[in-house]
This record gives structure tokens, sequence and C-alpha cells, in this order.
């Protein structure tokens, strides 16, 4: 039992990783719209590139 | 095969045939500029768009938008609204059009495909495009012609200091809520580790980790998530007026402070779990109802650059509006919106002002007459000598009033502030109290009972129940089209006695439709008749032009808007008049004796030179639902009254005075108001739709306004009627009855748990881990009773 003493701090710091990422992700607009972000993924759909 | 057209969804005129082979399947569209555009997007292939898009209105183009963009060729303004960085120049640009994410993705994926486009980022809640090119392979009217290839129209636009403070704002809600969650969920982990531990047996050692565990967890929801709850208590210290901040704050950091407390002494109770999670819910609330105010209004403070002609010594040139000076001869464009009061200096027009009076039959203007600002130039290019711009204009006076108006708003007061106002100050005494009197009786516990005091009257069920009941029955009237922006429109709703209705676009549709085709001359069917009319209104900006556009138009030459009086043109060699009475007079034909009264129905001829061939007679119809639901609302003892800008004739021909308490016409927007406010009874809601309804709107207890509403309206209401059915009203009554009732009823409960409770943690028989389990049980019933709303 005394690996919580480790595993649970360990789990801790990811939290705040977490946490930070968020904040981040926040600060870097990735919220600013929050009716369009979630329906982004179903519209990426192919890799063309600029006509250059 | 249908019968929409492929790219916008309108209904495709009978008999019209323009269609294209896109994606290997016949596509119909509804006129060339729907085809330009599909045949565009499924060209580049970005076909895509018609798959994924929520509904089928493509965007349609209505104006032209390279006047503007023209502009910023003038060195002083490319400064002003492009960004030129070291990575290409950037510009904002506000979007018309675009309806959902399929919209956006389209409009990224054509920009980035031109060459020398950077970046394109499109927000969909603000419609507003953020663009970054180089400028050395592309330039910004380049831009400009490409969107308006897809189908969309765009201003250059430029976010003001309150837009910036506005979506900081938002990003802090948005940062606390994912602190107060994320944390939640920690705390709660270790929380449910000890609740075990309590049942099977633990270590103290273990407990102790889960405690400080929990309590770094604890420590910056409560610190930093929970700082709108303090700010909302020390305003109410300053006010003197206290709401459920108050109490909410004091809970809070009481609760946090003992558990702190209780952690360094290592006994006692802690009650981070608990506080993390009324936290957490209360902020969620919130959070919902600021993103349901932003999502249906474009909050925008700015205007964005718009292009006018003017004419100086002769010789035309396009400069900004906002240069636009008194004095100024300005051209303004048939469908065009005056951007500014002035005096028409061209021979007649006809105006449609409905934006400002309600009536949208549009009124004819000679020479030398008063033209206002939002109203719309319907006949043919004029000019107009500006007398007065921006904030003297009458349409800014408007919004004054209504600034005037909102300050002066009754106030709805909420139950729950209400009993926390009292509630606040009971606890605190009582609390206080038992404090003393057993550290007096010597009593070595004193201060943990005064902590069961106050965790038992800890207002988390009182303070839950209003909010999660808004919240639920919010959601469930959004679903059936009703969208509540403002938090005490539940509350108010449920008073409501008295409901004030505009006419035109709320009890009607606001538009022409045809009621009836006399034909005068037997050779010639309805169908032909309304092919001929559609034929030679193709291109007119009047109102009545819409009406028409169902109908296949006949091929046109010499097309020719007669103002005021209406339309001629060539049709197989033959001229055609469609036209008013006057229009026929003029040409010597006897028009046959009118049989109907009044103005709100129009009369209108097609004739040939020499002979009458059909009457079309015209008239705005009352939504179909109207009556009953008139009927409806008055049989449960509401007042009903209409208050309409209309005369009273016009609103005579529609509607009968006997639906109604009251028939209020011709009111003046700010005469509209001032009838709010004289009423004796304060629990009135207004459901209007017109720039002209908008200081009655906001001065109403409740507004409503219906989902075609202009910009303004729609701000300064308290709902909208996204659903446009006029029997969603009782439907919304009635549920904000029912909403009204469970808040009772989980006032009743809550304030019955903690007046049950008190008397006995007060004798010190309740141990804190007691009174936390009773909190969340408390604040659970709640919730699930709350719950029950969701069927309407």
């Amino acid at each position: 039992m005394e690996s919580l003493f480790l595993l649970i701090p360990i789990a801790a710091i990811f939290v705040v990783i977490a946490v930070i990422i968020f904040i981040w992700a926040v600060k870097g607009d990735q919220f600013d719209d929050l009716n369009r972000e979630g329906e982004r993924i179903l519209f990426e759909d192919d890799d063309t590139d600029k006509k250059a | 095969m249908s019968n929409l057209c492929y790219h916008c969804g309108d209904p495709i005129p009978a008999g019209l045939d323009i269609a294209s082979e896109l994606q290997n399947q016949r596509r119909e569209f509804c006129c060339f500029g729907c085809q330009a555009i599909a045949e565009h997007i499924c060209g580049a292939d970005l076909s895509l768009y018609y798959e994924r898009r929520d509904n089928s209105k493509g965007a349609r183009i209505n104006e032209d938008n390279s006047p503007v963009f023209a502009l910023l060729s003038d060195k002083a303004l490319y400064d002003q609204y492009v960004h030129q960085g070291e990575d290409g120049h950037v510009i904002q640009v506000s979007l018309t059009g675009i309806t959902c994410s399929a919209c956006a993705w389209l409009i990224e994926k054509h920009l980035s495909q031109q060459q020398g486009v950077l970046s394109v980022h499109v927000n969909l809640s603000s419609a507003i495009a953020t663009i970054t090119w180089n400028p050395a392979e592309t330039n910004v009217q380049e831009l400009a012609k490409q969107l308006l290839y897809i189908g969309y129209v765009a201003q250059p636009y430029l976010p003001g200091e309150q837009d910036t403070l506005q979506r900081q704002e938002k990003k802090r809600a948005i940062i606390r809520l994912g602190i107060a969650g994320v944390g939640m969920m920690q705390v709660m982990m270790s929380a449910i580790a000890m609740y075990a531990g309590d049942l099977q047996g633990m270590d103290d050692i273990y407990r102790q980790l889960l405690r400080w565990i929990s309590f770094i967890f604890a420590t910056p929801v409560v610190i930093y998530a929970g700082l709108p709850f303090y700010r909302g208590a020390l305003r109410d210290l300053k006010n003197r007026h206290f709401t459920m901040d108050l109490p909410v704050s004091i809970g809070v950091l009481l609760a946090y402070a003992s558990s702190v407390l209780a952690l360094y002494m290592e006994s006692g109770h802690v009650y981070f779990d608990s506080v993390t999670m009324f936290i957490f819910f209360l902020l969620l609330g919130r959070f919902l109802e600021a993103v349901a105010r932003s999502y249906h209004v474009a909050d925008r403070h700015q205007a964005p650059l718009t292009a006018v002609k003017v004419v100086k010594d002769q010789t035309e040139s396009t400069i900004p509006l906002q240069q636009l000076q008194t004095g100024d001869v300005a051209i303004i464009e048939p469908g065009q919106t005056f951007p500014v009061d002035g005096i028409l200096l061209s021979d007649f027009t006809s105006v449609d002002e409905s934006s400002l009076t309600g009536e949208y039959t549009p009124v004819t203007k000679q020479q030398g007459a008063n033209i206002h600002a939002q109203t719309v130039n319907v006949d043919q290019q004029v000019q107009l000598q500006v007398t007065e711009v921006g904030q003297n204009t009458k349409a800014a006076a408007i919004s004054r009033i209504t600034e005037r108006a909102l300050g002066e708003k009754p106030r709805v007061a909420i139950i729950a502030d209400k009993v926390a106002h009292y509630f606040v100050i009971a606890i605190l005494i009582t609390a206080s109290l038992t404090y003393g009197f057993w550290s007096w009786m010597g009593e070595p516990e004193a201060y943990w009972i005064m902590v069961s005091v106050l965790v038992v009257t800890c207002p988390c069920a009182l303070s839950l129940a209003t909010p999660v009941a808004l919240t639920t029955v919010t959601n469930a009237l959004k679903g059936a089209g009703f969208l509540i922006t403002r938090g005490h429109v539940i509350e108010a709703l449920a008073k409501t006695q008295h409901i004030v209705f505009d006419k035109t676009g709320t009890l009607t549709y606001g538009s022409f439709s045809i009621t009836q085709i006399e034909l005068l001359e037997n050779a010639l069917s309805s169908e032909q008749a309304l092919t001929l009319i559609s034929g030679l209104e193709q291109h007119s900006k009047h109102p009545i032009a819409k009406t028409f556009q169902q109908f296949a138009p006949a091929s046109v030459s010499h097309l020719q808007n007669l103002a005021s009086q209406g339309v001629t043109g060539i049709i197989h060699g033959d001229t055609y008049y469609f036209g008013n009475q006057t229009l026929m007079e003029s040409l010597g034909l006897r028009v046959p004796a009118s049989t109907v009264s009044g103005k709100a129905q129009l009369e209108l001829y097609l004739a040939t030179a020499s002979q009458l061939l059909a009457k079309v007679t015209l008239c705005d119809i009352l939504r179909p639902e109207a009556r009953t639901v008139i009927e409806s609302l008055r049989q449960q003892g509401i007042r009903v009254s209409l208050l309409t800008g209309d005369t009273l004739e016009s609103a005579h021909s529609i509607l009968e005075p006997e639906w109604f308490d009251d028939f209020k016409t011709s009111c003046l927007p700010d005469q509209k108001w001032q009838w709010l406010q004289a009423q004796d009874s304060k629990d009135i809601l207004m459901v209007g739709d017109g720039l002209n309804d908008v200081p009655a709107l906001a001065g109403a207890t409740t507004s409503l306004a219906m989902g075609a509403s202009s910009d303004l309206a729609k701000l300064h209401s308290d709902a909208i009627l996204l659903s446009e059915h006029l029997s969603t009203i009782p439907t919304a009554l009635k549920a904000a009855k029912r909403c009204r009732q469970i808040i009772q009823q989980n006032l009743i409960w809550a304030a019955g748990y903690n007046a049950t409770l008190l008397p006995l943690a007060i004798a010190g028989w309740i141990p804190p881990w007691v009174a936390a389990i009773g909190m969340a049980l408390s604040s659970l019933i709640v919730v699930v009773n709350a719950t029950r709303l969701n069927k309407l």
C-alpha cells in the first residue's frame, strides 16, 4: 500500500499537466467557437495540397 | 426530382429549367446565381459541403461586396483594417449567409486553395473570418471575389475594445469551469476512497494522504473558480441587498476554512468534495445561460466597413460610410438601405419604411422629402443630401430610447434572492449564537458544532433549487423553438398577466401574399398571367416582386420600373404593364370599381396597352394559428393587446378589434414604450419583431422577438421565438408555470430539510459527516425533481 504515496502524487502531476494544456488551449483561441469545433473532425477529409 | 433549389433550398419557380450535371446527377436551381455558386463549389472539389451541411439552405448573393473592398486600396484604410505582419497580411471580415459548420468548412477550404492564402479561420459563432495572405501573391480584393464566388458577402471588420473585453471574459469563464470540473473529479475520487475507508476501515496515514490530495485540488477551485461568487457577495454587501451570491460565498469559504483546519489538526471532517461539486454546478449553470445568450444574437459593438457612393463636383466616387458628412450628396441604389438621414434630391422613389414604422407597403417620396436611415430604397437609383449621420439619425435615436427603456425596466425579483436576503441573516445569527452558547458552557467541541450548523444550513440545495429547474426548462423550451436569453424570463413568464403583440411580422407574416386572381380576359389562364407578371417583376426590388418569385418568369426585354406605379416590359413582341390603378388610368384603361376597402390590400392589374388582362389582390396575411392562440390566451385570463405602427384602417382589414382587449394603432416607437409604462400591471410580455418595437421590447418586463427579427430587436429581447410559430407562446407560459411550481417544491424541500436538521445540529447531535451526506442527498433530490421539467 505504500506505493500510494508515489502513485497518487504522480497522478496528481498528470492532472496538473492536463489543466495547463487546457489553459493553453483556451488562451490559444481553441475554445472561441463552441458551435464549430465539435464538428470540425467531420470535415477534415483529405490532404488536398495548396494549388501552388 | 425535387422542386427545391439544390443550392439555396428555395422552391424552384414552376416551369423554370436551370440545371447542371453535378456529382453525376442532375441538379436543379432556382436561379443562375445559385447555379454558378454550386458549379463553382463542385468544380473546386468541395461538394462535401452539400453532404455535410445541417440544412439545405445555401447562401444566396443579394449584393456585391466589391465596392467596399475597393475602398481598401486607400492606404490609410488599408492600414486600419489590415494587420501587416511579417508572416503576411491579416484581415477580419464579417460574413453574411453563414449558417452551419459546413459553411465555415467551405469558406476555409475554398480560400486556402487560392494562391497566396496562408491561413483562414472562420468563427461560426461570431460569423467572422480571419484571413492571412501573402501580399506578394494575392490581394484582399481577389479574396473578396473568391468569397462571392461561393455565395458569401463579406465586409471588413475591426473588433472594438468591448469585443476584446467580452472575449477575454468568456475565456476566463471557460478556464474557471474547466478548473472546477477537473478539480471536482479529483476530489470526488479521493472522497469515494475515504467513504469506502470509513466503512471498511483505513489507516489514518492513508486517510491523511487522501485529505491532502483533496486539499490540493480543492484549493484552486475555491480560490480561482469561485471568484465570481465572492465578487457578487462583495457587491451585495456594498449595496446592502443580499442575493444568493452571499450565502454561497459564506458557505463555500467557511466549509473550506473548517476543512483546512480539520486537515491541520488531523481531526474533524473535511468537506472538500461538497465544496468543489457545488462550485462546479453553479458555474455550469451560469455558463450555459451566457452561451445561450450569445448564440443567436450577433452582439457586435462595431459596425463593419461599409461603402457609400457620393457625388462631389459632379464626379462620382466611393467613400467609407464613416467619412460621409452632413451636406454630402450620396447615391443610393435600389434595394440598398439608406445609411443616413437626408433629403431626397431625385424626383421621386418609394421607400420601404417597415424597419421604423412596421408598415411594409413602400411609401412614395417626392423630391425634398425627408428620408430616414435604416429604411430601404425600392424603386430606382436616387441622390440624397445628407442631413444627419451616425448618432444623430432617427434610427440611432431609437437606440437611445432603447437604452433608457432598458435602464427603467421593471426588475423581476428572483424568489431565491428574496429568500436569500433573510436566510443569510438568520444563518449567521444562529451560528454565532450556537458557538457562543457552547463556548460559554465550556464545551471543547464548540467550534465543530458551529461547523455542523453551517454545513446543515449550507444553502446548496436551496441555491441549486432555482438554477437547475431553470436550466432544465430552458433547454426543453429551446427544443420547442423558444430560446431564452436572460435568466429572469421563466419567473416573469409564469407571472405574465398581459401580452402585447405587434402586428406586422408578428401576428402576420410581414410580406405580401396573393389572395385572389381575377381574370379579365378569357383567353388567359391564371398560370399564364402569373408567368407574365413574374417576368415583369423579376428584377424589381419592390417587396411585391418577392411574391411572384415562386413562379417561372417569362423572358422579358426592355424592362422598366415606373416608380410608384408599376413595371413594364416587352414579352414576345407585346408590351405588357403590371401596376396599380394610377398606371392603368394613365394608359387610358378603365378599372372596375374596387371591391375591397383599405390600403392593406393591394389591387394590381396586368394589362397590355389597350386591354386589362387580370387583377391580382395582394395582402399581408395573418399567421394561421394567430386567432386560436389569442383566444386560448384570453381564456386563460390573460389580457391581450395589439400595439402597431400601422394605421387603424390597415390593421382593421385583417384583424378584428374584438379579438383584443386593447387595440392601439398608429403608434410611434417611443409611444409603444410609453403605453407599456402607463399600464397598471407590470407583468407584461411584449412580442415584436422590428426596429420600431425595440424600445417597447427593451422596456417590457419580458420581451419576445420573432426569429426573423432585426438584430437589434433580438439583442434587446429576453427570448427569441425561433420556431416562428405563435402557438409556442402558450406552451412556454405553461412550462414557465410548471417550472415555478417545481422551484417552489424544491425551495420548500430544501428549506424544510435545513429547518429540521438545524435544531439537531444546534443541540450538537449531528456529527459533521452526517451533515455532509445530508447536504449531498438534499442537493440530489432537488436535481432529480427538476429533471421532471424535461417534458413540456
